[in-house]
């Protein structure tokens, strides 16, 4: 690690400093501060409906992640990456419901951490299926080809077949007490928030590890030239399908974090349209960037609310504003994503590089 | 430069005063605060814009005839588009506004948090009247002023074999058949569909393959061949009134020569102006009157339509203003009767509230509500209706309690 506090520019001596998590002390003292923001302070001053908030940031980030993955590291656009949410949103709830778990599992509380993975290699699986075309086709093609996965897996399997399994009908509910890790029920807002928040942290450090290695260097070639990238002697269509697989992978613990969140599932949770919704986090937030992808979450969501607190009392003037405030949000969301392509296609990450490079530089940022 | 600045300063000394001012009035709770979830811009839009000023309009007429013993009823209204997070994340707020009870909407999100509103004891009064949502074992603090969506298409398939069946050519020479048209991705087109087929198996029909048909259909020719393979007499559609309509149609234009018969959502003045002669026979049931209908409390109905939203002309108001003034004036009973018997907590609205209501008449032509500790079906009588000449004719009240009392009783709730 370095000992300088604040560095001016980039100095490092060996390979070591220049893939450190962490390169500075003052990099690592904010790195902690801002860990004890998210385990301690949060969870003493926030309440129910903050908390609901912040799992909802958390559930568009897991979501957002395989997303950028997707697109902004291997240049393959994805417009179904709904369908591999729902995946593994169904595997987990399924193997909670219906699988014969041992009862040393069951009262261990290992059942749903196991599910989680489950859903997770089942949802990877699913979504290489749907990523086999891009060893032929890529652009708009592949993204017709990636809606396929929505229609087929949300609207035909899940629906037809998935969800009458055990006989529910459409909707799934999960009965109080079934969703537990180790001794801990997860049965309020707060638990929640630390599922999501360690769930959020193992995989933007996986995802991040896997960028800065081989695997991520390949997929970054391929993004910006997949001709060249194959010349180089990457093997194109393996690592295509690995970043589908790794998506995917991350859409499942998604999936299987969001069933903690509500205790019931239903096809209508994962609509087409959620899929666009998180190409427009990372268009927000930057592609190419997993920051930008939290960025665009927190963008996404929590300024969104906070605009709908500032309306709530303005509509004892104007009353229609509360219910019309859905249509203001929906406009407010494609007038955004205008905004930053026109004005900041780099989108919040490069504000956030800007930010840190004028402090880092004061008093002589010049 | 000096403009661009003071205009973002403008705007966040604007926001942070409006947020201040937000947090503040939340503070400070004298009235009685309710939360409304409804749909204008999503997938059930065609129907909930409608619910939804009724439900703004009943909250008027209440807040003009006393409140709650005295108390204003504060109404905190917002569209959800039919989103599942989007609901959540409403709900979350509606409980840090200290709402005593919500007013929602859809099935697939209300039956999703239901479980949230059982362990936080907050009264849901919904739009979904999803048989599911009526046994107080499972989902105490649901409940809605209609009978459900089981018993409706329970009566209305009993109601067309009484009535037309007789009189089909093929009567006595074999067993009529069924088809089920619904979007079968939407918790609230398929929540009856158990009840249809084991009504339909006990009357002796044959059962087709379902049909899956959009709640955004327009065109559902393929559907419509595909239902002829099986020469249906009797098609239940399950969506709302624009995919219906849209079925509806085509099944005429294709000759399908089958009778139809809708959900309540799917039966409203809009089919006949929607499917033109194609709608003329359909059948369906209507939990309450039809907008403008001569019945008790519709003048009320249509005062405070033409008040509060003068825009919108009375003609292109439809049956689902009234059955937001149906849920509505049952809460609004319920938190009188709460109040009076010690507060306003989620328990109390329930237990002294909703569940002391027997044969409590709302008037606009709905049945009178029964809600008891182990019974949320509100009643067992059910009005069918048929269009004719683009208006709505009384066809039969089927009563399931009476015909089938010990099924009523034991075999059908929850379902």
């Amino acid at each position: 690690m370095s000992t300088t506090w604040l560095p001016c520019g980039t100095y490092h001596q060996n390979y070591v400093h220049d893939h450190a998590w962490w390169q500075t002390k003052f990099i690592k003292a904010k790195m902690i501060l801002l860990l004890i923001i998210l385990f301690v302070i949060i969870p003493l001053v926030a309440d129910s409906y903050g908390l609901s908030i912040l799992n909802l940031v958390g559930y568009t980030i897991l979501g957002a992640i395989g997303v950028q993955l997707l697109i902004g590291f291997c240049g393959q656009i994805t417009l179904g990456h709904a369908a591999f949410i729902a995946v593994g949103a169904y595997t987990s709830t399924l193997l909670i419901l219906e699988f014969p778990w041992p009862k040393i599992l069951m009262d261990w509380g290992l059942a749903y951490p196991i599910s989680i993975l489950i859903a997770a290699i089942v949802s990877g699986a699913w979504s290489v299926l749907f990523g086999l075309p891009c060893a032929r086709v890529k652009g708009f093609y592949l993204i017709l080809t990636t809606m396929a996965a929505q229609f087929i897996t949300v609207d035909f399997i899940i629906t037809g077949y998935v969800s009458q399994i055990g006989g529910r009908g459409q909707a799934f509910s999960l009965p109080p007490g079934t969703i537990k890790i180790g001794p801990w029920v997860i049965d309020s807002d707060l638990k929640v928030y630390f599922v999501m928040l360690v769930l959020v942290i193992v995989c933007v450090i996986g995802v991040l590890n896997l960028i800065r290695s081989r695997v991520g260097r390949a997929w970054i070639a391929i993004r910006d030239n997949d001709i060249s990238a194959e010349v180089m002697g990457i093997n194109v269509i393996k690592y295509k399908l690995l970043a589908f697989y790794v998506a995917g992978f991350i859409g499942g613990v998604a999936g299987a974090f969001w069933i903690s969140n509500l205790a019931a599932i239903s096809p209508e949770h994962f609509p087409w349209f959620w899929s666009l919704w998180l190409v427009g986090v990372i268009l927000i937030g930057g592609v190419g960037s997993i920051h930008g992808t939290i960025f665009g979450s927190v963008f996404m969501v929590v300024v969104m609310e906070m605009l709908q607190l500032a309306v709530i009392p303005l509509a004892d003037i104007y009353p229609k504003l509360l219910v019309d405030f859905l249509f203001i949000k929906e406009a407010v969301f494609g007038l955004a994503i205008c905004v930053f392509m026109i004005f900041e296609p780099n989108g919040l990450a490069y504000r956030w590089w800007q930010m840190k490079n004028y402090f880092n530089l004061w008093p002589f940022s010049y | 430069m000096f403009g661009k600045n003071m205009c973002s300063k403008i705007f966040v000394v604007i926001f942070t005063v409006a947020l201040f001012v937000g947090f503040s009035s939340m503070a400070g709770a004298a009235k009685i605060n309710v939360g409304a979830l409804n749909d204008m811009t999503g997938a059930t839009s065609d129907v909930g814009k409608d619910y939804a000023l009724g439900i703004a309009e009943a909250i008027h007429y209440v807040n003009d005839n006393g409140g709650v013993n005295g108390k204003e009823i504060k109404l905190y209204q917002f569209d959800y588009g039919y989103r599942v997070p989007e609901a959540l994340t409403k709900y979350k707020l509606f409980k840090r506004l200290k709402c005593v009870a919500v007013l929602g909407w859809g099935t697939g999100d209300t039956e999703a948090l239901s479980p949230t509103i059982t362990k936080d004891k907050i009264p849901y009064v919904s739009a979904s009247y999803s048989a599911h949502l009526t046994d107080p074992k499972k989902t105490p603090y649901n409940l809605f002023f209609a009978t459900d969506y089981s018993t409706n298409a329970r009566a209305a398939i009993t109601a067309w074999f009484d009535k037309k069946w007789p009189k089909h050519k093929d009567f006595g020479k074999r067993k009529p058949r069924l088809v089920c048209s619904y979007m079968f991705a939407s918790p609230y087109s398929s929540a009856p569909i158990k009840a249809i087929k084991d009504q339909a198996t006990l009357l002796g029909f044959d059962i087709g393959p379902d049909q899956s048909v959009s709640l955004f259909a327009i065109d559902t020719k393929s559907q419509v061949l595909a239902m002829k393979d099986f020469k249906p007499d009797l098609v239940w559609h399950g969506n709302t009134v624009m995919s219906v309509a849209a079925t509806v149609r085509d099944a005429y234009a294709l000759g399908l020569g089958a009778d139809h018969i809708a959900n309540n959502w799917g039966f409203d003045e809009n089919l006949p102006k929607l499917a033109g002669e194609a709608a003329e026979g359909v059948m369906g049931a209507s939990v309450c009157a039809f907008f403008g209908e001569n019945v008790p409390m519709m003048d009320k109905v249509v005062e405070y339509a033409k008040k509060y939203n003068p825009g919108i002309p009375l003609e292109k108001r439809s049956v689902h203003t009234v059955q937001g003034w149906g849920d509505v004036l049952i809460l609004w009973e319920a938190l009188k009767r709460a109040d009076k018997a010690g507060g306003l907590s989620g328990e109390n609205i329930l237990k002294n509230g909703f569940e002391t209501m027997k044969n409590f008449d709302i008037g606009l032509g709905a049945a009178p509500v029964n809600f008891t500790a182990t019974d949320h079906r509100v009643a067992g009588i059910v009005p069918i209706y048929e269009v004719k000449d683009g208006k709505f004719q009384i066809v039969e009240k089927v009563d399931l309690k009476s015909r089938w009392p010990k099924k009523w009783a034991d075999e059908w709730l929850g379902w």
